[in-house]
């Protein structure tokens, strides 16, 4: 047990943090530790936290993807205008719709991992390409009026009280989370992002991995901008913007190092559930949106200060043996 | 390419070598713009008047200011990704103050302005500076932040027109000297003015040399004492600067400001930045080729909304594009540059990425290294 | 000359990094106006010496005088204050920079407003005093690093130094520009400073120094005047021990030959390279610091590929031109850089060892088997006597030594068929050494063919059944066992007529 704590340091005091936010949350609302709250909890942000789970992949690998938000709003806008031209069934619009999403991905993977260029500015570009590309597709029309099955899939529950979009959270989040931590692709994914060059005299191949990684990053986002679509029963230009905040937010809070290497899938679900425990905790208190928000930066700042800190005071100390 | 064995240098174009890359940008740049000009003037009636001049200089006071500001902080290998906040608080405030101090004249509104700004820069230079974390994670937490600050502020109330003083809705519209239907507009002298100042500092002061030097080779800079914290630190608080005047210039222009006033600004700088030929690796680009980074993108804006194929949608996707053109065109430059014949084939890829993202903060463990 | 009072005085200097000594007691003197050679086998203290002069490290005991008063360092900046400077093998310059204001960057004292033109004459100026034909107002990026090198210096004169402290600048550099260089530190010597100079190879020692010191283990040897020593001696003073020292290599029968290197070259790095390595045989290259061992090296595991020649491996020729390639025909290669290229210390032990050989360990639906993982792992950590609490404790919290044989593990851990071994006991304790040594025996024995590069010259001595001397990029020499002695090999390697 100490072996695991001195190990996941971050992890237990998220846990606390998580806690204390729970036991806050019901003293302010008696309903607040019900079933149907904690469904709702997850629901409200749903698409963020499926992005979430891949952007802890790259981020880990030692890379970014800032394109995120703007892939979601391009692929529900691809799905959207295929809807509108009507010439194929809603479901293939649907498929084509998640696979720009991979498109776009695959795009940016290879300005990365095969030219080399920084995966920082390449999103960037994608950031404000892709968005620009999904007001390209929609103009200021808002979209709607899509089949009575998706938008049904979107907005009610399926199984019991759980909504199709929440099954796929756990089942994308199990899958991620053995991938990593049992899967050779994670074991990868940590080496590369401690050291590509260690990676690579390895034989392992990095820049596949780059690849794949990126791919997968676009697909997720592609589904969660459907899946958004769907909640939401319309699709604008504007869908999910500035939610790349909210998923990098969750995942350097989870414990997972800016400069790649690092992290767990535990911290990462703890992070999530802390996010959105809080914002939820300041919605009953009635704070508003945009103040959740600069909460969420607070603690994006915070989540990286404190761990530099306590790694410096630790640098004081004298230096291990060689 | 002959290499006298001597120096290494090519002698035969000594002339062109000596150009500074950063010279061969901006002429680049200044040749695309005339360029496209000429190219829309030949696919839009009545394209090359005096109204859409006007327009153009006009519109891009804004972006050109915070560009200049961007690129002082992307010199120095760090990222600014506060100034569209920054812009709107700046914006904002100074509006409250003018409509409850309705005698303030425009100079102490501009520096109330650059004030508000600095402030803002100065919490993000802390943070990178002293605190040691990543630009862009300082700057994505401090864009949420504020704005957050800025909404819980103002309240959901509007800054409108009516409340300000009467100079403020007049200011836009000032002009210094007309050239027939072509006007120059105080706001875009003092855009140009306050960048060529810049331009000037960072090609002429001694602080200005060092912050080329810390974005080019951080260990190199650390060996030669340079005092890079406080530098870094500088150089954030000028990019709020920028911002906080970009801010005073967004309150003239539009008037009515809410606290979403300038978001989306800082991609739209950083885009500029990047076209303009400042490179994302740190170390190189001026202050003139942000300038005209984003004349070309706002050139390119509003005219390709003219062209009766093209919808004003187009504009982000072209903006992206132009982004990802500018890095490319920057990696290719380096590449050539760089030409170490032995070392470069043991480093696997030359350059590491810059801002931040890859550069490793961890303590190496003091071993000896021989 | 030694009339003349010190400017840099060095005395009773010890450092430790935990129970490693670097420096034990060394005293060194350097007069105005000489060339001080300070020569030496890597690990015997030089760099040390270096980075305790210009504040990178504080010395645990000891004391720095300069010009009569003593002295503490704390960074290279106070260090450049005081006029004492360094210039590194790999040129620490701004590439964006021109080469003037690469010279005049780090001046206090010319105030807030940058003069070009003033600049650009001074540059001008300091650079043909140096006899260097460069624009000072090109980009430092566009030169060679010979001509880094000369902008430099140029920056050590503009700053005064009284010291200058030049840590292996030839190392990188042709003949041709060997000679610009020391004429460059012949007028600076005139001027009357004092340079402190790192070299590898003796003849260009003998050229340029006036003075020269051994280190061994970290100790003071001897400081002799030039024209008092041979290079015999100096050599016998720097190795110093006896292979006897050495654990000696068993004798057993060598079996076909499995590598086969017919004229490998890489353009301006090694060139006309061939040697043949047979299955349990220890091939040794021995040679200095940057002769190009490594080098050959990465081009065997595919790394930086050779541009000529051929290799075989079991007699079929092989294109190698990614690790993975090299891994693939059974060829491994452990890193003379364990930090940066050899292992991921934040991740456990079971992880690195397994870091080469993860598609063993997959699953058809891509999940790793950590039950046959820990397996393999416990079983290297055992037979290598690795000593960690647990397979899962992170490679960071090991020992220097218990590092190197987990990155030794990684590689056995392949069941390579040739495994090239780049100074695999540098840096690590004696016992550690003695672990190592047995195991690469062992590995001979069961069959697999070594290449081991060492700069430890009685070491690969005692390992080896041939050993291979390289100088410049090219093999001086190739000896069998009983022809190679430390005075043969190091005459090869350093280059004496």
């Amino acid at each position: 047990m100490s072996d695991w704590l001195s190990r996941h340091r971050w992890e237990a005091v998220l846990l606390v943090v998580l806690v204390v936010t729970i036991i806050g949350n019901a003293a302010l609302s008696p309903f607040y530790l019900g079933f149907g709250n904690f469904i709702n909890l997850f629901w409200l942000s749903i698409e963020k936290i499926i992005v979430v789970v891949a952007m802890a992949f790259v981020i880990i690998n030692g890379e970014i993807d800032l394109s995120v938000a703007s892939v979601m709003g391009f692929s529900a806008a691809v799905m959207a205008s295929m809807q509108v031209s009507g010439d194929i069934p809603f479901l293939l619009a649907v498929v084509f719709g998640i696979l720009a999403g991979a498109l776009a991905g695959l795009v940016q993977g290879l300005l990365i991992a095969r030219i080399g260029l920084p995966s920082l500015v390449v999103t960037l570009a994608g950031l404000i390409g892709f968005r620009g590309a999904a007001r390209v597709i929609l103009e200021d029309r808002s979209i709607g009026d899509f089949p009575e099955w998706f938008d049904r899939l979107g907005q009610q529950p399926l199984l019991g009280p759980i909504p199709l979009a929440l099954i796929i959270f756990f089942a994308i989040l199990a899958v991620a989370w053995v991938v990593l931590e049992r899967g050779s692709f994670g074991r990868k994914v940590y080496i590369i992002g401690n050291s590509a060059d260690v990676a690579r005299y390895s034989g392992i191949g990095v820049s596949g991995v780059k690849l794949r990684l990126f791919i997968v990053s676009g697909l997720t986002a592609g589904l969660a901008g459907v899946l958004f679509a769907a909640r939401l029963g319309s699709v604008r230009g504007s869908l999910a913007e500035f939610f790349e905040l909210d998923i990098i937010t969750m995942v350097l809070l989870g414990g997972v190092s800016i400069f790649g290497g690092s992290g767990t899938m535990f911290g990462v679900v703890l992070a999530v559930f802390t996010v959105l425990n809080i914002r939820n905790g300041l919605g009953l208190a009635n704070v508003d949106g945009i103040m959740q928000t600069g909460v969420v930066g607070l603690l994006l700042l915070g989540s990286v200060l404190v761990p530099n800190l306590i790694e410096r005071r630790r640098t004081r100390l004298p230096a291990p043996e060689p | 390419m002959k290499v006298s064995p001597a120096t290494g240098m090519n002698r035969g174009s000594g002339r062109l070598r000596r150009m500074k890359p950063e010279r061969v940008k901006e002429l680049t740049l200044i040749g695309i713009i005339s360029l496209s000009v000429v190219t829309f003037g030949f696919l839009i009636e009545n394209y090359l008047s005096g109204r859409f001049f006007n327009r153009v200089i006009t519109s891009v006071v804004i972006v050109g200011i915070l560009a200049a500001g961007q690129a002082l902080v992307i010199i120095t290998r760090n990222i600014d990704l506060s100034v569209g906040s920054a812009t709107g608080v700046a914006a904002y405030l100074t509006g409250d103050f003018l409509a409850a101090n309705t005698s303030t004249g425009p100079l102490v509104a501009a520096v109330i302005a650059i004030l508000v700004g600095s402030t803002l820069g100065a919490f993000n230079g802390l943070l990178v500076a002293y605190g040691r974390i990543p630009a862009i994670i300082v700057t994505l937490g401090t864009l949420a932040l504020f704005r957050t600050m800025l909404s819980l502020y103002s309240g959901g109330q509007n800054i409108t027109a009516d409340t300000l003083p009467d100079w403020v809705l007049q200011f836009n519209q000032v002009t210094v000297v007309s050239f027939g239907d072509f006007d120059i507009r105080l706001v875009s002298l003092v855009a140009v003015l306050t960048g060529l100042g810049l331009h000037w500092a960072l090609a002429r002061l001694r602080w200005g040399r060092r912050l080329y030097a810390i974005g080019s080779n951080p260990e190199a800079a650390k060996q030669a004492g340079l005092p890079e914290q406080r530098l870094v630190f500088w150089a954030f608080v000028g990019s709020g600067a920028f911002a906080g005047l970009a801010g005073f210039m967004f309150m003239a222009r539009i008037g009515t400001i809410s606290a979403t006033a300038g978001a989306g600004l800082e991609l739209e700088s950083v885009a500029a930045a990047v076209v303009g030929g400042v490179s994302i690796f740190g170390g190189a680009g001026t202050i003139l080729g942000a300038l005209l980074g984003a004349s070309l993108i706002k050139t390119l804006e509003l005219s390709l909304v003219r062209l009766p194929q093209v919808s004003e949608f187009w504009r982000d996707a072209v903006l992206g594009i132009l982004i990802l053109v500018g890095v490319l065109i920057d990696l290719a430059l380096q590449r050539r540059l760089s030409r170490r014949p032995i070392a470069a084939a043991r480093s696997d890829s030359g350059s590491s990425p810059p801002v931040t993202v890859g550069e490793h903060s961890r303590a190496s463990e003091g071993a000896p290294d021989e | 000359m030694s009339e003349s009072a010190p400017v840099l005085t060095m005395s009773g200097i010890s450092k430790r990094f935990g129970t490693t000594r670097a420096l034990e007691d060394v005293s060194l003197i350097l007069y105005p106006g000489e060339v001080h050679a300070v020569v030496g086998e890597n690990g015997a203290g030089k760099s040390t010496l270096i980075k305790i002069m210009t504040g990178i490290y504080s010395a645990d005991r000891g004391s720095m005088t300069l010009a009569g008063q003593k002295v503490s360092v704390s960074n290279s900046a106070e260090a450049q204050l005081l006029g004492i400077a360094a210039i590194y093998q790999e040129p620490l310059i701004f590439p964006d920079l021109s080469v003037a204001e690469n010279i005049f960057i780090g001046h206090q004292d010319r105030g807030r407003i940058v003069n070009w033109d003033a600049m650009n004459d001074e540059a001008a100026l300091l650079l043909a005093k140096l006899d260097l034909d460069i624009d000072p107002q090109i980009l430092a990026a566009s030169l060679t690093v010979a001509s880094q090198q000369g902008v430099e210096i140029a920056k050590a004169i503009s700053l005064d130094v009284r010291v200058l402290i030049m840590d292996e600048p030839t190392a990188s550099l042709s003949a041709h520009e060997v000679n610009r260089l020391f004429q460059q530190v012949r007028s600076l010597r005139e001027s009357g400073v004092a340079i402190l100079f790192i070299g590898h190879r003796l003849e260009e020692v003998f050229e340029i120094a006036d003075r020269i010191t051994v280190l061994r283990d970290g100790r003071h040897i001897s400081t002799t005047p030039t024209n008092e020593v041979t290079e015999e001696v100096l050599i016998q003073e720097m190795v110093g021990r006896d292979v006897s020292d050495f654990f000696i290599r068993t004798e057993h029968p060598i079996g076909e030959r499995v590598l086969k290197v017919r004229s490998l070259g890489r353009q301006g790095v090694f060139e006309d390279v061939s040697f043949e390595v047979g299955e349990g045989e220890i091939l040794g290259f021995a040679g200095l610091v940057g002769a190009g061992r490594t080098d050959v090296a990465l081009a065997l595991f595919g790394v930086a590929p050779a541009d000529t020649g051929s290799i075989e491996v079991d007699g079929v020729s092989v294109r190698l031109n990614s690790p993975r390639d090299a891994l693939a025909l059974g060829i491994a290669y452990l890193s003379e850089d364990r930090r940066r290229l050899g292992l991921s210390v934040p991740q456990s032990v079971t992880a690195n060892v397994t870091m080469a050989t993860l598609k063993r360990y997959t699953s058809s639906i891509g999940l790793l088997d950590s039950i046959a993982e820990r397996d393999d792992a416990r079983g290297l950590v055992e037979k290598l006597r690795i000593l960690t609490p647990s397979l899962s404790t992170p490679v960071a919290q090991l020992s220097g030594g218990n590092q190197q044989k987990t990155m030794l593990a990684k590689w056995l851990n392949v069941n390579p068929r040739i495994l090239i071994l780049d100074e695999p006991t540098r840096g690590i304790d004696v016992g550690a050494k003695a672990d190592v040594h047995q195991f690469i025996d062992d590995l001979a024995r069961s069959g697999i063919a070594i290449v081991l590069i060492s700069s430890d010259l009685p070491e690969v001595l005692a390992m080896s059944d041939r050993v291979v001397a390289m100088r410049e990029g090219q093999i001086r020499g190739i000896f069998g066992r009983d022809q190679a002695t430390q005075e043969r090999v190091m005459t090869a390697a350093v280059g004496t007529a």
